[in-house]
């Protein structure tokens, strides 16, 4: 009897909580199918105008023979292409992307509480972090690229109307702590040899003689920064209390790779002229052959 | 047929609209006429094979627009719209190096409709770019990928990397000095990866250099196999988010 009534008055609660639930329903049609007819026939007709005004690129017939300068990827890609002027090659086009995608897809399983879910921003730091993230990180990667086309040095000297000390030299770009520094013979060359048979596996040879500020410039540094940055901005983060939760990271984190990857690809996008040289956007010509 | 039976003074309007809406043709594809009760409206929905991608209902908020922007759906509309130029393109489109690049020539100039034809794919394809990297980011600020949705956000990155390879590949058929030299640079950079970098450049563009192979195998990938793979993937994804109880809501 008294099973039967609990059980009774729990459906009626559970029955209340679907109408409730009902209530705040719409039904797909129309609700929801007029919407996506009225998105998808403005996207077709703004395309469609689009198309009619701007003809999509054609240049001459490819030319092996011709090399563009600069000769650039897809726009997508050209944050790493600009990542490419700074460090390894191996580090930037392939390294780099493929850990950014696996921590993107990370992110569900680190963030896997229920805060601010199904609502736009809407646990209470997630305005600011959402700033302070997109703001640390678009910055960030703007003086990195300052200082590695040496625009220091261009305000050191507007400002202070000498030369740059030569005694200082080693901190023009980061490639400078490589070239401009008296590194030890030895240091260039250090024979670690090629004893992983990767040949007896039909791929290439793997030599790995290592010089020691060649390492630092093209793998230390970019690593540490890319790297120590983030974690460092979390840290920092937490310890004067805008970030407290899972949430709170991610979304600082989330918005930083944002603003890392828009900065980087609308420099190398619009940026970089003849020889991928930083130059304000009006300077850079078209490529030529 | 109907319209005897009908009193008089029905005017021309009327007939027409009787003549195609209750012809027995037209009856015959849609079984009922507007749904225009909630439970026809349902059934509509339901029973449609196109409409049944959605649930019947859906809360509030999510109809609002401000909610998602329409930008997984627009993804989706542009991939269609892809799929339909692109197949109006591939009629004119030979994937040779001595063909590709006159025929894109000449679809500009000898095709009627033609040069619309490619302008609409090029620009819907940067549009599908950027609407996917939006509804990413949507989605994350929504906070949508939590529990239970973790894996249909994982479905969402693939679908995020074929999405750029389809635009990568197809960026290199027009066969000129754009293509070329950007197709060039973006596979060096796969060729820079430690130790399987040189054989993976190698096997992607089937030579040491971009040339005849590159063009044919690129086209492959471009209008079949990345397609292919990306409905797949599209499909488990719509499907994911009916089984993980429509979008996300507050707890
Ligand atoms: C070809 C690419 C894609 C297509 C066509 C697509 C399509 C859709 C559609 C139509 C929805 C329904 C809600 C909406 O319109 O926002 C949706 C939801 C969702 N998408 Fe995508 N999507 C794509 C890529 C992605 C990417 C790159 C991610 C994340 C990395 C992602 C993660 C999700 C998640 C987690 C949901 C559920 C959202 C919620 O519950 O509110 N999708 N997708």
């Amino acid at each position: 009897m008294v099973a039967a009534a609990q059980e009774n008055a729990t459906s009626t609660a559970v029955r209340a909580k679907a109408r409730r639930q009902r209530d705040e329903e719409l039904l797909v049609w129309p609700d929801l199918v007029f919407v996506e007819f009225i998105a998808a026939m403005v996207f077709l007709l703004s395309l469609t105008a689009l198309s009619i005004a701007i003809n999509a690129p054609l240049l001459d017939r490819a030319n092996p023979g011709v090399t563009p300068n600069p000769s650039k990827a897809p726009w997508y890609f050209l944050n790493l292409q600009e990542l490419l002027l700074h460090m390894d090659p191996a580090l930037a086009g392939v390294v780099v992307p493929t850990i950014a995608l696996i921590a993107l897809g990370a992110i569900p399983y680190f963030d896997n509480t229920h805060d601010g879910q199904g609502e736009w921003l809407s646990t209470p730091r997630a305005g600011r972090l959402t700033f302070l993230g997109a703001a640390v990180g678009s910055i960030g990667t703007i003086l990195l690229i300052l200082y590695d086309a040496s625009k220091h040095v261009v305000i050191f000297e507007g400002l202070t109307g000498s030369k740059w000390p030569v005694g200082l030299n080693f901190l023009r770009t980061s490639r400078a702590l490589q070239n401009d520094l008296p590194w030890p013979e030895w240091s260039k060359k250090i024979p670690l040899g090629d004893f992983i048979p990767s040949t007896q596996l039909g791929l290439p040879k793997i030599v790995l003689d290592l010089n020691i500020a060649e390492f630092l410039v093209a793998q230390i540094i970019p690593v540490s920064t890319m790297v120590g940055l983030p974690i460092l901005m979390s840290i920092v983060l937490w310890k004067t209390g805008v970030a407290k939760t899972r949430r709170d990271h991610m979304i600082a984190q989330f918005s930083g790779f944002i603003a890392v990857f828009i900065v980087l690809t609308i420099v190398g996008t619009a940026f970089r002229g003849q020889g991928m040289e930083l130059l304000p956007p009006w300077l850079v010509k078209p490529p030529i052959s | 047929m109907a319209s005897t039976e009908r009193p008089e003074g029905r005017g021309m309007g009327d007939r027409i609209y009787d003549a195609i809406f209750h012809s027995y043709f037209w009856q015959s594809i849609f079984r009922s006429g507007y749904p225009n009760t909630p439970r026809n409206q349902m059934l509509a929905v339901a029973t449609n094979v196109f409409l049944h991608l959605h649930p019947t209902r859906i809360h509030r908020t999510h109809v609002k627009i401000t909610h998602t922007y329409c930008l997984g759906g627009l993804s989706f509309f542009l991939f269609l719209g892809l799929t339909i130029t692109g197949v109006l393109l591939m009629f004119y489109y030979v994937p040779s190096v001595e063909r590709a690049y006159e025929d894109i020539m000449r679809l500009e100039t000898d095709v009627r409709f033609g040069i619309l034809m490619r302008n609409l794919h090029r620009w819907m394809a940067h549009g599908m770019v950027i609407m996917v990297l939006m509804h990413m980011m949507r989605v994350f600020y929504t906070g949508a990928y939590k529990p239970p949705r973790e894996f249909n956000w994982v479905v969402g990155v693939v679908l995020l990397v074929l999405t750029l390879l389809l635009s990568f590949t197809g960026y290199l058929l027009p066969w000129d000095q754009l293509a070329f030299w950007a197709i060039t640079v973006g596979t060096n950079m796969v060729g820079s990866a430690p130790l399987l970098g040189e054989p993976n450049r190698f096997a992607l563009i089937g030579g040491f250099e971009v040339g005849p192979n590159a063009l044919i195998r690129f086209y492959t990938l471009h209008v079949i196999a990345l397609p292919l793979l990306a409905s797949v993937f599209m499909a488990v994804h719509f499907w994911r988010i009916r089984r993980d109880g429509g979008l996300a809501r507050p707890l």
